[in-house]
């Protein structure tokens, strides 16, 4: 039982940076917006997350300000896919290397070296705060709701972002403007104005998970700290079908494999090198999405470039 | 005459490409100049007007480039003078170091990247994003390196035979996402890319039980060297002048191109994988199968990669080693994208990206710019060379204002 | 539309190209007008780059502080790919260097091709192995014997988990310790047997977790390795992985048991959590290099494995720990280095000498 609530607990805490960004994708690929910079938004979201938190001494600024630089480095993919054209893949992969370039060079800037930063003394972990009643329930309780706060939150935005896609005027403006464009164009609805709010949703939300890896989960900024989490986020909502709850269960099934095997790898039970268990993760996402998903479709106009001189 | 400025064309773009390959720079001259009696050539066939309109179109589509790129070096520029470097000392450094005094390593930093260009390249023209390129470029290394280590054979028909193999064991690496695609529908992004995954993580155990390992080995994870037989010859042995590193596989790497541009625009086959791509029901209709096209697409892609790693470990490395941050795979979905999704495109955005990464080392090593500098201002030129719109954004900007301007006035 | 692009693409090249080859006749006549006297030491990352809080860092900080005496001008470039080793290596010679540095073992091969090409220039690999029959003479290799660094650590482990578990309130009497691993390789495992080997040494029972977080940048997963290696009782984790470390570190102190840092005196990270520190002197061995070359003493086509007995490896001071540490465990640190310094212990150094 023991083993099972720190596996399962180890999975939420693996699952919530994903889930988070896979969220943001989830909003920005509906949109039309392919978004392979989550990558670098995250890297950004952290570093300031780390330096406001290391600068205020308040962990709660901090996550504002990895939130808000998350969003506005998010505009540069947007500027540059919806109002410069260029192509969604070429603008992410760009945007990665500069964040990856500029965070590098303000580490140098801010504490005059590159690596890693000072240890934020407060962090959000640190808050981990057990909802009462419900973390009684067994199993489930110490799992769910014996967790720090970003996990919260990120129960909230799975629901939040499953009821504005699909609840709400906003939501099926941003379906139409992934799906129809022109349509939505001729209901004298920008869709430039909606695919940025779509990037800018997903910037603010990996700007949030890269909070997490950086003043929650861990208690430093280090360089490429994310990981390739930008990545299997997106793999998360491609598996999920594009669908907040959908991505929200392929980042918690992702996780799950991860937590089980660091703690396959420290229980030592089978010899086998370490990079077979390394591999464990991406191995089970091939089968789960060769078993489980079947015939999930993409936006149909995800990923072009849309103007209105081209269409008339 | 015709026939012979086509002969002099030709021969000239040839013996240009070749020698620019081998680190002669003048190589470059013959290659404008087989460019200009192409132009000439065009031209002299239309008429007057025809021409002038050309003329001009050719004159528009050249001037957003190069204000990109004179932007992003301005740009880049107000950083480092800000930063508190010398713009003027360190893009010297990074223009002679990419272009002249380290051509030949952006020969070799492109040569990978131009078959993954064209691996990622094929793929999008059949609607799917080879974003596991990376994954196929390992397993193509990794059976390259084990029959390199073992056997060989004179006169070089083993190493024709290493490329086959490696290459095909590389495409029937993508066998399974594409066959999961066509049945299930399940996204080549997620399972390509899980397939790399797991690729690379197995090259470590790869490489110790062929000679990396630590507990017996002196060169602890990397592998034993492969014979001497099947390397491949350095390019100058054709060319005396040629850089001692630079190897075969760089004219490899153009006739690829060509191949496969061949491939994709003169054969039925390619017809076929653009058909499926641009409109797959349309496709459909035509009587064409799109899944064998997919899967076709995928094979050749696979194929591509794996002979990437090949000419990387018979030509350059002659060994497999643990931990190399290649990222080849992940380069060239940039590289094809840079070029548009066309061969030839390839070659010169491989190129570009390879001069950016040569130079930016010379300019880090000789003016002492922080590496973090000279990858925030490559990302910087690469963003403005691609954002050709901007300038119409602009100009549409500027021509309303007059516009409205005007219209004020005649009201 | 695309002939013009590429035209101007080969156009801009030209002139590029043209234009830099004007620079590079100026720039050969500043460097000849003002002739140096003092040494130029240089040196290539690897592809892991500065600030990786290990190698990389060490040998920057031996050449930075060289520089700080006076005793040469430093330079560093940190290459990106694999290709970029031997161009560095050699152009960093050609600039001018006297002493290039090569950080770690993926330069093995670079470093003698670089060497053979630049026989005036010396060249001094960290962590690269170089065969004395074959290697020409201005090429020196450094490793270090972070196993005895290691071993150290292991004792001062294996006698807190459990002979002493009621010093702090930190420790508990599962009797088991960890070791979390940024990537198989070969400083790491050197660092995990010998720390394996020490432990066992004054506690032979006890229970030794390994795991491998495959990232040396990772913070996430070092964290929950830890966090995994407590569940299963683990009271002192021993860090072997970069900045993937730092979480380890976190997650000890979130968790109030204690970790041991590495390379270098990570006390500062958590002062209340990191029980000591495996260092090595990289810094101080590239010091001494620049310092070899200055007076001519530098003996190439050799290797130096740097250990206990050239005071070059070794545990950090205890700190906040000192008076929690009893003095038979501090004694039994000082009697395996006298030991290992005799030659009387000899600490395995990788897993199959285990």
């Amino acid at each position: 039982m023991e083993f099972v609530i720190e596996l399962l607990s180890a999975t939420m805490r693996l699952a919530t940076p994903i889930a988070l960004a896979a969220m943001g994708a989830a909003v920005c690929e509906r949109s039309g917006i392919v978004n392979i910079a989550m990558e670098g938004l995250m890297l950004i979201g952290a570093f300031f997350a780390a330096a406001v938190a290391l600068a205020t001494g308040s962990p709660w600024l901090g996550l504002l300000g990895g939130v808000i630089f998350g969003g506005l480095f998010s505009l540069l993919h947007a500027w540059s896919t919806v109002t410069l054209h260029i192509n969604h893949t070429v603008s992410g992969a760009i945007i990665n290397i500069l964040a990856a370039g500029l965070t590098r060079f303000f580490m140098v800037e801010f504490y005059g070296h590159p690596g890693s930063s000072d240890m934020v003394q407060k962090t959000l972990g640190d808050l981990n705060c057990a909802v009462p009643l419900l973390s009684k329930i067994p199993l489930l309780g110490p799992v769910l709701f014996d967790q720090s706060p970003t996990v919260y939150f990120m129960y909230f935005f799975v629901l939040f972002t499953s009821f504005l896609l699909n609840r709400t005027k906003l939501g099926l403006h941003i379906r139409a403007a992934g799906e129809h464009p022109m349509a939505l164009e001729t209901l004298g609805i920008s869709v430039k104005k909606i695919r940025y709010i779509g990037v800018l949703y997903s910037g603010l939300l990996c700007g949030f998970a890269g909070s997490f890896l950086a003043i929650e989960y861990g208690r430093f900024f280090t360089e490429g700290m994310t990981g390739g989490r930008g990545f299997i986020a997106l793999a998360a909502n491609v598996s999920g079908g594009w669908t907040a709850v959908g991505s929200f269960v392929a980042a918690i099934f992702f996780g799950f494999i991860d937590a089980l095997q660091l703690k396959l790898q420290v229980m030592g039970i089978f010899k086998i090198p370490p990079e077979f268990f390394h591999m464990l993760p991406y191995a089970a996402t091939v089968i789960a999405v060769a078993g489980l998903v079947r015939r999930s479709r993409p936006p149909a106009d995800s990923g072009n470039d849309f103007s209105i001189e081209k269409e008339m | 005459m015709d026939k012979l400025l086509t002969g002099l064309k030709v021969i000239a773009g040839v013996v240009g490409v070749v020698f620019w390959a081998a680190s002669q720079f003048w190589g470059i001259l013959l290659v404008l100049l087989a460019l200009g009696i192409h132009m000439v050539q065009n031209f002299s066939r239309m008429d007057r007007e025809d021409a002038v309109k050309k003329l001009k179109d050719l004159g528009m589509s050249a001037f957003y480039p190069a204000v990109g790129i004179l932007a992003a070096i301005v740009l880049g520029g107000l950083i480092m003078a800000l930063t508190g470097y010398d713009p003027i000392n360190a893009y010297k450094a990074m223009f002679y170091g990419g272009l002249v005094k380290n051509w030949h390593i952006s020969l070799l930093n492109a040569t990978p990247l131009i078959f993954t260009g064209l691996s990622i390249a094929v793929a999008f023209k059949a609607g799917l994003f080879n974003i596991g390129a990376e994954g196929q470029y390992y397993v193509g290394s990794m059976i390259a390196t084990w029959l390199a280590i073992r056997f060989s054979l004179p006169l070089g028909l083993y190493i024709l035979a290493i490329f086959i193999l490696a290459g095909l064991a590389a495409a029937a690496y993508n066998i399974i996402p594409t066959w999961l695609k066509i049945r299930t529908g399940a996204h080549e992004v997620v399972t390509t890319m899980m397939f790399a995954h797991i690729a690379t993580k197995y090259s470590t155990i790869f490489v110790r039980n062929n000679g990396g390992d630590p507990a017996v080995s002196k060169h602890a994870y990397v592998t034993d060297a492969i014979q001497e037989a099947n390397e491949l010859l350095p390019l100058k042995t054709i060319i005396p002048g040629a850089n001692y590193r630079v190897h075969m596989g760089v004219l490899l790497a153009l006739v690829t191109a060509i191949v496969i541009w061949y491939l994709l625009y003169k054969t039925k086959i390619g017809f076929e994988i653009r058909a499926v791509g641009a409109n797959k029901t349309a496709a459909r209709t035509q009587g064409i199968n799109s899944g064998r096209a997919i899967m076709t697409a995928m094979l050749i892609a696979g194929f591509l990669c794996g002979i990437s790693g090949t000419t990387q470990v018979l030509g350059l490395e002659h060994k497999m080693y643990e931990n190399l941050n290649a990222g080849y795979g992940w380069n060239g979905i940039s590289v094809a994208l840079l070029a548009g999704n066309d061969p030839i495109g390839v070659i010169f955005a491989a190129l570009l990206w390879g001069i950016l990464d040569a130079g930016g080392q010379y300019m880090a090593r000789t003016t002492q710019t922080p590496s973090a500098v000279v990858e925030i201002i490559k990302g910087i030129i690469l963003f403005l060379i691609l954002a050709k719109y901007l300038y119409f954004w602009f100009g549409h900007k500027l021509f309303k204002g007059r516009k409205k301007a005007a219209a004020g006035e005649a009201a | 539309m695309k002939k013009a692009l590429l035209l101007l693409v080969a156009l801009s090249f030209t002139l590029f190209s043209l234009s830099a080859n004007g620079g590079k006749e100026t720039k050969e006549e500043k460097k000849a007008a003002p002739a140096a006297p003092k040494l130029i030491a240089a040196m290539a990352t690897d592809v892991g780059g500065l600030g990786d809080g290990s190698f990389n860092d060490g040998s920057y900080a031996g050449l930075t502080k060289a520089q700080a005496d006076g005793i040469c001008e430093a330079r560093v470039v940190e290459s990106k790919q694999m290709t970029d080793y031997i161009p560095n290596l050699t152009g960093l010679a050609e600039d001018g260097a006297d002493i290039v540095f090569a950080v770690g073992f993926l330069m093995a091969d670079a470093i003698i091709e670089a060497a053979q090409n630049n026989p005036e220039t010396k060249y001094a690999g960290i962590d690269i192995w170089v065969d004395p029959a074959t290697a020409p003479t201005n090429v020196l290799g450094i490793s270090f014997n972070e196993h005895e660094a290691g071993y150290l650590a292991g004792i001062v482990a294996g006698y807190m988990t459990k002979e002493y578990a009621g010093k702090s309130d930190r420790l508990n009497d599962d009797n088991v310790i960890g070791v979390v691993l940024g990537m198989d390789i070969p400083p790491c495992e050197r660092y995990e047997v010998g720390f394996q080997a020490g432990a066992q040494s004054v506690n032979p029972d006890v229970k030794v977790l390994q795991a491998v977080a495959g990232d040396f940048a990772d913070q996430a997963k070092g964290k929950e390795l830890t966090l995994a290696m407590i569940n299963e009782g683990a009271d002192i984790v021993f860090q072997v992985a970069g900045l993937t470390g730092m979480g380890v570190i976190a997650a000890a102190q979130e968790e109030g048991t204690l970790a041991i840092g590495v390379d270098v005196d990570q006390y500062a990270a958590a002062p209340e959590a990191v029980l000591t520190s495996a260092m090595k002197g990289i810094t101080e061995a590239a010091y001494q290099t620049i310092q070899s070359v200055a007076d001519g003493s530098f003996k190439g086509a050799t290797n130096v494995s740097l250990g206990i007995k050239e005071n070059a490896v070794g545990i950090a001071p205890y700190h906040n720990f000192d008076s929690v540490i009893p003095q038979e465990v501090k004694d039994a640190v000082n009697k395996a280095v006298a030991d290992i310094q005799s030659g009387k212990i000899t600490v395995p150094a990788s897993r199959a000498e285990l």
